[in-house]
């Protein structure tokens, strides 16, 4: 018993180490949701290219397999590289993934949603845990992307619109490998833009509003959305 | 130096700690029959324990996990049955509110690559998912079910057990009734013991077994007496239900009115048959294979030549499914309601 609460005492200050040392030195990736290079606001009224009046209500999305790669040609690779960015949760917006350091960084890479192999693995933990509300439970696999809220452009129950973006069997396995080149050193984080302008004003609402499943419809949505992503 | 010391009396509580959390549960070594092939589940990723597999067990037994406290995995798979519903053709829910499948009997689950009829789901362990927050199954929310047993005094001292703390996750919940549901198996049946030299078939066991091995097998592949594929038995498709099968998952027009091969072990007990319930007994089953195929494109090809059947091969055919059916895995003390 007292062997027990000294090893807890001791993983608690580990522990708090560990975390403590997150924070002071780490590079991290930063997203910033918008609209129009503008930082989005959940429930706003906004108007898109394609000229239909909205409001995002949520926005939820997977960020996986995270990777850096510097000018000296060296790479780090995240371990359990597995990221929700939900608009409930701000902090969720940033990631840290490595020490700051000198380096040159040439490049980022990462995946938006799930891939395959994890998508068969069975029950997970943390942000794959299925209670983060991003599993189909009547055809397994994770939901890459979630993205509602509401416009009259949409003629359906409560002018909604629902897209929730998967799938990871071929021929609609619906990930996203994204690549951008960087030219900065590697003491300062790095962010990403995520502009839903760009994500709706490919869409007309009123014809595509609802898109729940895994298929062709969800394959097209997850090229559009691979658009909103761009380098800061 | 110093520090290097801190470091490693660190490590070393550390590991002591590692040990405590194996030591207190007890492993289970899931033994594969002889000549049957490699399980599918990757046991690897959550080692059986008698800890792990008794909560599992207490978990599908309780009505806990339904969001009204009244349907626990058990309702639509009771022991009795081989793991599944006998009294309907649909499943029955929460409130009585049907579902748009027959249950399937639970049943070495170990081998199956894809769950349920339509082969939706990729593992055992996210199968629960489906049944807890299914609203005409359980309608209850995952999280609901973390916060319910997380207040159980009884349900804290199981997961300890398992797990060596009292914290529930749906991580914990899916890995413990999936140790529960893949130890559900079955390999004693008189058709085990003939293959084994323990017993042998009557005559019209034995007559039985060479028409099934001539027009069943080819689906219903020994031993575990399904290819685990996706096949057009030619079953007429009902029109109320609009269920076509594997389509659904892969929108593949090939897949159209393709069903999971179900596994014929314990058959006579698992009635009414097919994934809408619509034939009732074996009699009408052979009816079908013999004179009542539907035919569509997605026919499978093994059925597109004819199965004739007399009376007495029809009986035969019978008594050798009936030979499938495996009492000691029925009766099975473990597997039943835990007291
Ligand atoms: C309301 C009835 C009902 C309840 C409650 C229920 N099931 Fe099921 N179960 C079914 C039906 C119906 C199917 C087939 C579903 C399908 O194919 O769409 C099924 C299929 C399954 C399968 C797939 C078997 C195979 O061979 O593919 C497993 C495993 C399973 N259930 C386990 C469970 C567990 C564990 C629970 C409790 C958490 C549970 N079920 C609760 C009705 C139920
Ligand atoms: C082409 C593959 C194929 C062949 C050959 C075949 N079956 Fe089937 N069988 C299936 C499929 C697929 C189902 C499930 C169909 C459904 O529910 O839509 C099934 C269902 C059944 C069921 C109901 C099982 C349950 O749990 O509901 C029985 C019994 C059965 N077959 C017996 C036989 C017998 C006996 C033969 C030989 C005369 C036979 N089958 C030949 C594919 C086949």
């Amino acid at each position: 018993m007292i062997k027990k609460g000294i090893h807890s005492v001791f993983l608690f200050f580990f522990c708090f180490w560990l975390s403590a040392q997150n924070k002071s030195d780490s590079l991290a990736v930063n997203f910033h949701l918008e609209f129009n290079k503008l930082p989005l606001k959940l429930n706003h009224k906004y108007v898109s290219a394609a000229n239909d009046t909205l409001t995002v209500e949520t926005f939820r999305c997977y960020i996986s397999g995270i990777q850096i790669q510097y000018d000296d040609n060296s790479v780090f690779t995240q371990k359990e590289s597995y990221h929700l960015l939900d608009s409930e949760n701000p902090n969720s917006f940033s990631i840290p993934i490595t020490k700051k350091s000198d380096k040159l960084i040439s490049k980022i890479i990462f995946n938006i949603g799930i891939d395959s192999v994890t998508n068969v693995s069975g029950a997970l933990a943390g942000d794959l845990d299925p209670i983060k509300g991003m599993y189909w439970a009547w055809q397994s696999g994770y939901i890459n992307m979630k993205i509602e809220g509401k416009s009259p452009s949409c003629k359906t129950r409560k002018n909604e619109f629902q897209f929730h973006v998967g799938g990871y069997l071929k021929p609609f396995y619906a990930m996203q490998c994204m690549k951008f080149p960087l030219d900065k050193k590697a003491d300062d984080d790095i962010n990403i833009g995520i502009d839903l302008n760009r994500f709706f004003s490919n869409l007309e609402l009123s014809k595509t509003n609802s898109i729940m499943i895994p298929g062709k419809e969800a394959m097209k949505l997850a090229a559009h959305s691979n658009k909103m992503f761009y380098s800061q | 130096m110093k520090r290097y010391w801190k470091h490693s009396t660190l490590m070393c509580l550390i590991l002591i700690g590692f040990a405590f959390t194996v030591r207190f549960a007890t492993p289970i070594y899931f033994e594969v029959p002889d000549k049957w092939p490699k399980p599918v589940y990757d046991f690897s990723k959550n080692p059986i324990t008698e800890e792990g597999f008794q909560l599992g067990r207490n978990l599908f037994y309780d009505p806990i996990l339904s969001r009204d406290k009244t349907i626990s995995c058990a309702s639509c798979h009771s022991p009795n049955n081989a793991f599944t519903h006998v009294d309907h053709d649909l499943s029955h829910g929460i409130e009585g509110r049907k579902g748009k499948r027959n249950s399937l009997a639970l049943v070495n689950l170990a081998w199956s690559k894809n769950f349920m009829w339509d082969g939706g789901v990729n593992n055992l362990e996210v199968q629960p998912i489906n049944p807890i927050t299914n609203p005409v199954e359980m309608d209850e929310k995952l999280e609901n079910v973390v916060t319910k047993l997380q207040q159980s005094p009884k349900y804290r001292t199981l997961f300890s057990k398992a797990y060596g703390d009292e914290k529930v996750t749906s991580q914990r919940i899916l890995k413990a009734l999936a140790q529960f549901t893949v130890m559900l198996k079955s390999s004693d049946s008189k058709y085990d013991k003939v293959m084994r030299h323990e017993a042998s078939f009557t005559q019209q066991e034995e007559k039985g077994y060479q028409l099934f091995k001539a027009n069943c097998a080819s689906c219903h592949t020994e031993p575990l007496f399904s290819s685990d594929k996706f096949e057009n038995n030619g079953l007429k498709p009902d029109d109320s239900l609009k269920d076509g099968g594997r389509i659904k998952i892969t929108k593949n027009i090939k897949d159209s009115l393709r069903f999971k091969v179900p596994t014929l072990r314990n058959i006579k007990l698992t009635g009414p048959y097919m994934h809408d319930g619509s034939i009732q007994n074996l009699p009408m089953v052979l009816f079908h294979y013999t004179d009542d195929l539907y035919k569509s494109p997605s026919l499978s090809k093994q059925l597109t030549k004819k199965i004739t059947l007399n009376k007495e091969d029809k009986d035969n055919l019978i008594a050798f499914l009936e030979a499938l059916t495996d009492e000691s895995f029925i009766h099975n003390p473990k597997f039943q309601y835990p007291r």
